[in-house]
């Protein structure tokens, strides 16, 4: 196959995997967002990809409408991302945390996604906007070229990850937020603010979406179409295993490489070939790649 | 023992990670009879229940019935072979009415597909059979309220009445005097004794009311720790040393 | 007792009576009082209660979130205009290509409901949307049967007997027919074994099993009937506008459907009825106000599912259950002058 040993380069494959890596991280950044709200609140996030569009969009008008320095930007930026998901999670979730029918916060948040898009729209056009990079230009090894945007987006990521894992695992308030997740009733017994452990959540989750947003704004323009990339982390949310944050990660990173080795074989059909990964994988592992099959008990 | 028996557990064993739920069971349930099975809380009493309905896989060991190796048969199967069950707290389709609930056990009993009932294909004596059910269960209802508007003790009576609807050849009954009222007790009982002698259903009884069990069982199967530790009637098992121990001795010091 | 049984049998007449009247009051005011673009968006929104009875089923009775309606409507509709409008060869009748239709998006929905069903609840939606992803690159991008990104287009209207559609009254007229045996089809189902299966598959599936329920045989089933009312609507929409393309089956799409299901009442084919004119009609109704609509839209979503899950006819039904307890109240208390005793 002429895919295949375009592929085999190993200029090719090189570059191929930096790209997909670097898109797997921004997946995974949403995708831990996904799985951190699933253990909080118990349903899926459908305003995921939204969120990650309008944290475009804000450090866009941030940079070039309010035109703050980059010093300033980003604390202004973090402000921001507090408040929406503040925001967020007393619209879309806390009036229905009670509900009887759990499909109706899962459409709830369908319902924010379309209030989100439309605020962007409304707010910013819907003609796409261009953002430069952080760093301009490439890095050359050998006769390999790498953009610098690709290779900050691995670092930022795997940094954010690294500290949401030191957050959960190693500190006390993490702790108190994962113990808040498991059980809220008992939580609250032993006196622990549950609206103010899942507002955390909700910050960190909008927050890790957003930085997403604006890392890939210089790469894909910034438009209310990024929100589709949501279903990517989707996917990888479902590939890595169900409520993992390590599978979750894992599985973005697989789907981010999968897109970008399938651009040799077809573009048309990249979707296609994603999605049908996706499928494949949960029919002979449902419990994803790295998740462990899990019995219910009657 | 006379007669075949309809339901045989051959050294059924089930763990779940390093604890033994069920070890090596042996025991057979008879058609018009009602066993009992009793023991202290958390010796797998109810495992064997889900072992037998096929909501869990043995781990080892064969269950039998009607002569037929059911071990492999997924729990829809069973249940349309003629194994039907209660739960210890009443599983209902809160969201639909009370007929429909009690359509779905009939639906079970009638046999009917899909397709038979899409055409207009109705349970015959539907509503006569559950009005002889009810004068036995001692109370009435709506047919079109909600689950939810009848009282703790009725549903667990209905989830019997259910069952019953379902035409099952052996049924599970897990705790059905747990919860109920005196008056409520009794009417349980009656129904259980209507289904073993009327339909020769044979019956098998978790039950922690010792007067319910004393009363309406002919065998009891006593086990702890997931292994059957005694086998008798009622007599014998009063005077069994072993239970005494374990089972009332447990009882006493807690 | 027999008391109570009369008074409910006298509600159920009375609500077959008031909804027999509004629909009859629907099909015969709605064209007099709409112009043919409207009347065009009207006959959109009666075709996408079809399809979104399909997900009712599945939804409402199974509680099995599906996206997958847009994939088997697309089947439904590029089935109708290869085989109608000449581009591969052959111009068929279109009333045996549109039954051809049905059961082409049947067989598919089968097969594909057989795989996915291997996954149970949330591992199901999520391959249901991997699914539209696929099936929409494919009808976005494979030139041969769908066009491409043009779409097809040119694809003749229904037409029986030698008679077709004169304009897109006519079509209204077509359509509620279809509408009328779609819904009654669906109310046979929820009225018999099957549709008490599926609600006890949604209530409790441990329940379920003991009862003798196959879940696995019953959902693909429901996958089934759900992809041939999908493929019903697409065949349909195909020769209703006469044109088609992969905009109409992409994931959003897909949402709008979830939306209008949920916004009449999940498991209630009045309310899916309502809920699909309102979602598709609300567009023109609100062109005014455009800029704003679909942000009042999703505001609004979110503000149903907080007041009411169940949507309008949840709402609908708590306040008619109020109101008979009320009134069998009074009849306990005075039995004779209301006369609900015969």
């Amino acid at each position: 196959m002429q895919g295949l040993n375009i592929l085999l380069q190993p200029n090719v494959f090189m570059q191929l995997t930096i790209n997909g890596v670097a898109m797997g991280m921004i997946y995974a950044l949403m995708a831990m967002g996904l799985i951190l709200l699933i253990r909080a609140i118990g349903v899926m996030n459908f305003a995921q990809g939204e969120l990650l569009m309008l944290g475009a969009f804000i450090t866009w008008g941030l940079t070039y409408q309010v035109k703050l320095p980059f010093v300033l930007m980003i604390p202004a930026a973090m402000l921001c991302f507090a408040f929406v998901g503040v925001v967020f999670m007393f619209v879309a979730y806390w009036p229905l945390r009670t509900a009887s029918y759990p499909t109706a916060t899962v459409i709830s948040t369908m319902g924010a996604a379309m209030v989100i898009r439309e605020i962007a729209t409304i707010t910013w056009g819907s003609l796409p906007l261009v953002s430069a990079p952080l760093v301009k230009g490439v890095v050359r090894v050998g006769s390999l070229r790498l953009q610098y945007q690709y290779l900050l987006t691995i670092a930022i990521g795997a940094v954010l990850i690294f500290l949401v894992f030191v957050l959960f695992e190693k500190l006390y308030a993490g702790r108190i937020m994962q113990a808040a997740a498991q059980d809220k009733y008992a939580a609250e017994l032993l006196g622990i603010p549950t609206v103010l452990t899942t507002a955390a959540t909700y910050i960190i989750v909008v927050t890790l979406a957003s930085v997403g947003g604006y890392m890939i704004a210089p790469v894909f323009l910034v438009n209310v179409t990024l929100g589709t990339l949501q279903l990517r982390a989707f996917a990888g949310v479902v590939t890595g295993g169900f409520g993992s944050v390590k599978g979750a990660i894992v599985g973005s990173l697989f789907i981010g490489l999968v897109e970008s080795y399938s651009s040799t074989f077809t573009t048309t059909y990249k979707d296609a070939v994603v999605f049908l990964v996706l499928i494949v994988v949960l029919l002979f592992r449902p419990q994803g790649l790295f998740g462990e099959r899990v019995a219910d008990k009657a | 023992m006379t007669g075949k028996p309809i339901l045989r557990l051959d050294d059924v064993s089930k763990r779940f990670g390093g604890v033994v739920a069920a070890d090596e069971v042996t025991f057979s349930v008879f058609p018009g009879r009602i066993h009992g099975l009793i023991g202290p809380n958390g010796a797998g009493k109810s495992t064997l229940m889900n072992l037998i309905s096929g909501i869990y896989r043995p781990d080892g060991g064969r269950i039998y019935f009607d002569g037929r190796d059911v071990t492999d048969a997924p729990s829809h199967k069973r249940a349309v072979m003629g194994i039907g069950r209660t739960f210890q707290t009443p599983r209902f389709l809160q969201r639909s009415s009370i007929r429909d609930n009690l359509l779905l056990g009939a639906d079970l009993g009638s046999g009917y597909g899909y397709t038979a009932s899409f055409f207009g294909r109705k349970v015959t004596g539907f509503e006569d059979y559950v009005e002889q059910l009810l004068e036995i269960a001692g109370f009435t209802f709506e047919w079109e309220d909600d689950i939810s508007s009848l009282p703790y003790g009725q549903r667990k009576l209905l989830e019997i009445i259910r069952s019953l609807l379902g035409a099952p050849r052996v049924m599970l009954v897990d705790e059905p005097a747990a919860g109920l009222n005196s008056r409520e007790i009794e009417n349980a009982m009656g129904l259980l004794d209507f289904a073993a002698k009327e339909k020769n259903i044979g019956i098998l009884l978790i039950e922690h009311s010792m007067d319910m069990i004393m009363n309406i069982c002919r065998d009891i199967v006593v086990i702890n720790f997931g292994r059957v530790i005694a086998a008798g009637t009622p007599a014998e098992i009063q005077s069994n040393e072993d239970v005494i121990v374990a089972y009332l001795g447990r009882n006493l010091e807690a | 007792m027999s008391k109570k049984k009369n008074a409910f049998l006298s509600m159920t007449v009375f609500k077959v009576a008031a909804l027999s009247a509004a629909f009859a009051a629907f099909a015969f005011y709605t064209p007099r009082f709409t112009n043919d673009y409207s009347m065009m968006i009207m006959n959109v929104s009666l075709i996408n209660f079809i399809a979104a009875l399909g997900l009712s089923v599945m939804l409402g009775m199974g509680g099995q979130l599906s996206f997958a309606a847009v994939s088997f409507m697309g089947a439904g509709a590029y089935f109708v205009a290869n085989l109608t409008n000449g581009r591969l060869g052959v111009i068929w009748e279109p009333v045996p290509v549109l039954a051809g239709a049905v059961l082409f998006a049947a067989f598919a929905a089968w097969i594909c409901g057989a795989v996915l069903f291997r996954l149970g609840g949330t591992y199901f939606t999520f391959a249901t949307i991997g699914f539209v992803q696929v099936t929409w690159s494919v009808y976005l991008n494979y030139k041969f049967l769908c066009g491409g990104p043009d779409g097809v287009s040119g694809i003749p209207v229904i037409r029986f007997l030698g008679m077709s559609p004169r304009n897109y009254h006519d079509w209204f007229y077509i359509l509620l027919g279809f509408v009328l045996a779609a819904g009654f089809l669906i109310e046979r189902v929820r009225k018999s074994r099957l549709g008490r299966s599926l609600a006890s598959i949604r209530d409790n599936e441990i329940a379920a099993q003991t009862l003798g329920v196959n879940i696995y045989r019953t959902k693909v089933i429901a996958f089934t009937i759900a992809g041939a009312l999908s493929g019903l609507a697409g065949g349909l929409y195909a020769m209703h506008n006469q044109f088609i393309s992969s905009d109409l089956f992409t994931f959003d799409m897909a949402t709008t459907y979830v939306i209008m299901t949920m916004l009449g009442g999940v498991n209630n084919t009045v309310g899916v009825f309502v809920g699909s004119i309102l979602v598709t009609m609300l567009p023109e109704w609100l062109r005014p106000v455009q800029r704003y609509l679909k942000l009042s839209y999703g505001v609004g979503i979110i503000l149903l599912m907080i007041f009411m899950p169940m949507g309008l006819a949840g709402l609908c039904n708590a306040v008619l259950k109020k109101l008979s307890k009320r009134i069998l109240k009074k009849t306990r208390a005075e039995p004779d002058t209301l006369g609900w005793e015969k």
